[in-house]
């Protein structure tokens, strides 16, 4: 039997712009406009616009979300924010993980901390079921509701440099909202009844909740609205950055820009497997000394004990553009079949000079470099590898050489002080 | 829409016959369509000998790598020498641009290749 693919508010605009539209998850979603390549490059240099109304979004609230998000999140609510490990203060959002007994993802998320007893969790496309049950499973007794609003919500991401002056055009009181919102933190809400609402408005009045934070790596807002308001938002953000150059964008530069991003896709890079060793420990609560966890949480036994054994997921980048489909494809060391292939794109802003990766927006970049993009991804091996180890991935039709790294796009813009980009 | 100066394949090949033995090969508009944006074209030698149906090179995009095959029999001739630093061209305009070998064609084109009005009637059934 098949089911009907749902729409996001805004299928008919993506149509109308000439969209090539997939399915994706339980969605129609556009995977790229009239270039790919072109949606890739904007983001890294001027600013792109992704529908992500896709994604699902669950409301978290009652006496005891605390205490359940602190069992079945991986991040430690009481030390995660910045450097100094601060507690999840209003207004604050984390990356991480919710695993099940074994340690495995069943989903990767932000959550937000609206308030005390209120939290805001954002999980990937169609997602927002399965966790909304887990969530309630492991409720066991606590007072807590779990709420899905992904029907009732539109996300739009803007990301890029110039996201930060297209945003200050149409936002009421843009040095107000932009002091004091560093990566990683919201302010507003998109209900017009909550007393948030106010904080974060644009020029005509409608409320949105603004998080700096994204998927691409570079510097930029997700904006959460009401559904009803998504088109009319989506198409005031069109109008106001077409100046600064804002490209509306598809699936397929998310995925290129967020591997060169170093971040991973949920259910591909991570999945049904111990989630460790991998690019991402600090989704995890490690204390200080890397050698344990600094609480207890779904999980955590399973991830302790599989640990020592358990794969490694390596990052690496290629020596030109051309890829390999990931989708059954392996991993040789010295002609030894080590491991399969996660993630095979290609990050389009970037190229090697002397052995050196450099981006277009490199500031340091050599005069006479070529940026023709670089082939990158996630690989998972059975052990460790060092960083600069040449290895050969392989599908049925090709076989390149590629190097473990432990970053792939440089001069990202992602935790740079808004003010850079005024 | 597709030249009628070409014949094509059901894989979304094209040959245009230049008159003088040789022809120009690549892919279609719908293959370029369908592919996205062209980021790569791996071409064989120059003096390569193929039969109709065997694999010639393969033409890459953000999508996947994709094979191209011989719409008919021949001998390299030349290459599209642009499409190293402007595979785009293939995109922009496969056919005047974006062509990919010059062959010497080795006997009459198969007779089961496409004119532009079938190609195009296989175009519309394929995207049903």
């Amino acid at each position: 039997m098949t089911t009907a693919k749902k729409q996001t508010p805004l299928f008919d605009w993506h149509k109308a712009h000439g969209a090539n539209i997939v399915e994706f998850g339980d969605y129609l979603m556009p995977v790229w406009y009239a270039s790919a390549r072109n949606e890739h490059l904007a983001v890294v240099s001027q600013a792109g616009l992704f529908d992500t109304s896709h994604m699902a979004t669950l409301r978290v609230f009652g006496k005891d979300a605390y205490d359940l998000l602190q069992w079945c999140f991986t991040r430690n609510l009481d030390a995660c924010v910045g450097k100094d490990n601060a507690p999840l203060a209003d207004g604050k959002c984390v990356y991480g993980l919710f695993l099940d007994e074994h340690g495995h993802a069943i989903d990767d998320s932000l959550v937000y901390k609206i308030k005390d007893g209120e939290y805001m969790v954002e999980v990937n496309a169609s997602m927002g079921g399965p966790v909304a049950r887990h969530l309630a499973e492991q409720a066991k007794g606590r007072d807590v509701k779990v709420v899905d609003l992904t029907d009732k919500l539109g996300k739009i991401d803007i990301q890029g440099p110039a996201s930060v002056k297209t945003m200050a055009k149409l936002l009421k009181n843009p040095e107000v909202v932009f002091d004091k919102l560093p990566y990683f933190s919201a302010k507003g809400h998109f209900d017009p009844e909550s007393t948030l609402a106010g904080q974060v408005q644009l020029l005509d009045g409608t409320p949105l909740l603004l998080s700096r934070s994204g998927y691409t790596g570079e510097v930029g807002f997700e904006l959460f609205v009401e559904r009803a308001q998504t088109v009319k938002v989506w198409e005031m953000i069109m109008a106001a950055g077409q100046e600064f150059g804002l490209t509306a964008c598809g699936l397929a530069a998310r995925d290129s820009l967020r591997t060169g991003a170093v971040l991973p896709l949920s259910h591909q890079d991570i999945g049904h497997w111990p989630c460790i060793n991998n690019p991402w420990p600090f989704a995890l609560p490690f204390n200080a000394a890397g050698a344990g966890f600094t609480k207890k949480f779904l999980g955590s036994e399973a991830l302790e004990k599989e640990a020592p054994g358990a794969a490694w997921t390596l990052t690496f980048v290629g020596h030109d553009l051309r890829k390999i489909e990931a989708h059954d494809a392996k991993v040789y060391l010295e002609g030894k079949e080590i491991g399969t292939v996660l993630t095979c794109v290609t990050d389009m802003a970037i190229g090697r000079h002397e052995g050196r990766i450099y981006s277009l927006a490199s500031p340091d970049k050599p005069a006479d470099l070529v940026v023709k993009g670089l082939c990158c991804g996630f690989i998972k091996v059975g052990s460790r590898l060092a960083p600069g180890t040449a290895v050969e991935i392989k599908d049925a039709k090709r076989a390149i050489q590629v190097v473990v790294e432990t970053d792939v796009r440089p001069a990202r813009t992602a935790r740079k002080a808004l003010k850079t980009f005024m | 829409m597709f030249p009628a100066d070409c014949k094509y394949t059901k894989n979304h090949e094209f040959v245009k016959p230049l008159g003088d033995g040789t022809a120009l090969v690549g892919i279609t508009n719908y293959a370029q369509e369908a592919l996205g944006d062209v980021v790569f074209v791996d071409l064989p030698e120059v003096g390569a000998k193929f039969a109709a149906g065997d694999e010639f090179g393969t033409v890459e995009s953000v999508k996947t790598v994709s094979e191209c095959y011989m719409p008919a029999a021949g001998e390299v001739v030349e290459l599209n020498a642009d499409l190293e630093a402007h595979p785009e061209y293939v995109n922009e305009d496969p056919v005047a641009k974006g062509w990919m070998i010059k062959i010497r064609l080795d006997g009459a084109l198969n007779p089961e290749l496409l004119d532009a009005a079938a190609y195009e009637a296989h175009v519309a059934s394929e995207s049903h």
